[in-house]
């Protein structure tokens, strides 16, 4: 029986994410996130300091005088949009090619992945959150998926044939044909690559939020963007809505069911920025 | 030297999320992807040509006058408002439209806590019967995400369903 561990251990061609990006992540661990703190992470790694050069000064980030050196730059974007600028380039590369065990074609894990992470963002800041942590754990909620697509493929006639005669969600499909899910695994990866803990736990519970523990309101952040970004048309793949109502994800979340058409709205403001997001890579 | 002429190729117009399009130009094919729990309406008149399309995303504007104003393809009060006021501008007659619906997905949710596709479709429903019009073909529902399309020189609609490649001729 193939094991989680086994699995993600055979995924010799997944691309590594970046070390500095999982270093970056912790700061997101400490009360007040340091610009300095950000640079000195980056600024060893001349290839990214390049790509944050260049996106600081494109035209979506930029202003009227280039910034010329790292530190500049940082100043400018200020912790939270470097923080999400960078962590956006290390998930680009893993989240843009094609799952065709979910009939995901290329770019639109990504695309979903980002609308899910603005709309999150836009949802935390009402709720007075960090919005960077958000912006993570709805960013990488479906990484999972990178790694359970290779076995799904062998099999998508049946996960096919599966959803359509149980109408079930794709998490229960893939426990009944894999003996796990999409949601453990990505966990499992962001362990393995040591995230902290809380990202850990967010993405491992975004179907079951309640099942998160001390970071149950994180988790149901994951699942509220996921959930609106799909309601918005950026799901992805095959029965793409095919997952449970977890009602928790708003009591844990301090929100009330008649505020989602309200933050569907202001997303769809937020996500004026998607095609800059989007354009984002290295 | 003649400037380049672009003729005979269909002119493929994207309608985006929260917006509507109106056209009777034939070569154009109006066309919104992906539509979520959001309802995409075609109506078509057939005599004068005239087509419309309409993504809206939320049932009910009174939640936000303004951004009803700014964007009124954003629900379908407004959107299904709007829509019909541009083609009958073009000439369409309410009367000969063929209307088609598409979308109003959901997640599996027996509560109907987080029903907005059922709201939409409910909306959509209120507003033809206020017109005292009536949908010709619909598919709706389910958890899959839609892309439809409407040829104005046929009025041909064409649907793909997320996660399947073949795109399949609605009517």
């Amino acid at each position: 029986m193939l094991t989680i561990d086994a699995l993600i251990r055979n995924m010799d061609s997944l691309p590594p994410f970046p070390r500095n990006l999982v270093a970056l992540t912790q700061l997101l661990d400490q009360p007040d996130g340091d610009v300095d703190q950000v640079v000195a992470l980056i600024q060893y790694d001349p290839a990214l300091t390049a790509i944050v050069l260049r996106l600081c000064n494109s035209a979506y980030f930029g202003t009227a005088s280039p910034a010329s050196d790292l530190h500049e730059a940082t100043t400018r974007l200020g912790f939270n949009g470097i923080f999400q600028l960078v962590v956006s380039l290390g998930a680009s590369a893993l989240l843009r090619p094609a799952q065709k065990g979910y009939g995901i074609e290329a770019g639109e894990l990504w695309r979903h992945s980002v609308t899910a992470a603005l709309i999150g963002k836009c949802i935390a800041q009402e709720r007075n959150d960090n919005p960077s942590l958000v912006f993570t754990a709805c960013l990488l909620h479906d990484i999972g998926k990178i790694v359970l697509s290779r076995s799904l493929e062998a099999q998508y006639d049946q996960v096919l044939a599966e959803t359509k005669r149980c109408q079930s969600p794709m998490v229960v499909v893939e426990q009944s044909l894999l003996g796990f899910d999409h949601a453990e695994v990505g966990g499992r990866l962001l362990e393995r690559w040591q995230f902290p803990p809380r990202l850990v736990e967010a993405v491992r519970c975004h179907h079951d939020p309640g099942a998160g523990g001390e970071h149950a309101r994180l988790a149901a952040y994951a699942y509220l963007g996921n959930m609106l970004a799909c309601f918005m048309g950026f799901g992805c793949g095959h029965q793409a809505l095919a997952f449970k109502c977890r009602t928790e994800a708003l009591e844990l979340t301090g929100t009330i069911a008649e505020d989602i058409p309200r933050y569907m709205t202001n997303a769809f403001y937020a996500l004026g920025d998607l095609q800059a997001w989007l354009e984002i890579h290295s | 030297m003649p400037p380049p002429i672009l003729t005979g190729f269909p002119h493929r117009v994207v309608v985006g999320l929260a917006e509507l399009a109106v056209s009777n130009n034939p070569s154009s094919i109006l066309t919104t992807y992906a539509l979520g729990s959001c309802i995409g309406v075609t109506i078509y008149d057939p005599v004068v040509r005239v087509g419309g399309l309409l993504h809206a995303m939320l049932p009910d504007s009174t939640i936000d006058n303004a951004k009803a104003q700014a964007h009124p393809g954003m629900f379908v009060d407004t959107g299904m408002a709007a829509l019909l006021r541009a083609a009958c501008q073009m000439r369409a007659d309410k009367r000969r439209l063929r209307i088609y619906l598409a979308g109003g997905a959901r997640i599996m949710d027996d509560q109907k806590l987080f029903n907005i596709g059922s709201r939409n479709l409910a909306a959509f429903a209120e507003c033809l019967r206020q017109e005292n019009l009536h949908v010709n073909a619909e598919q709706v529902g389910g958890q899959v995400n839609r892309t439809i399309g409407l040829s104005i020189e046929t009025g041909r609609i064409t649907l793909k369903v997320s996660g399947q490649t073949q795109e399949a001729v609605l009517c």
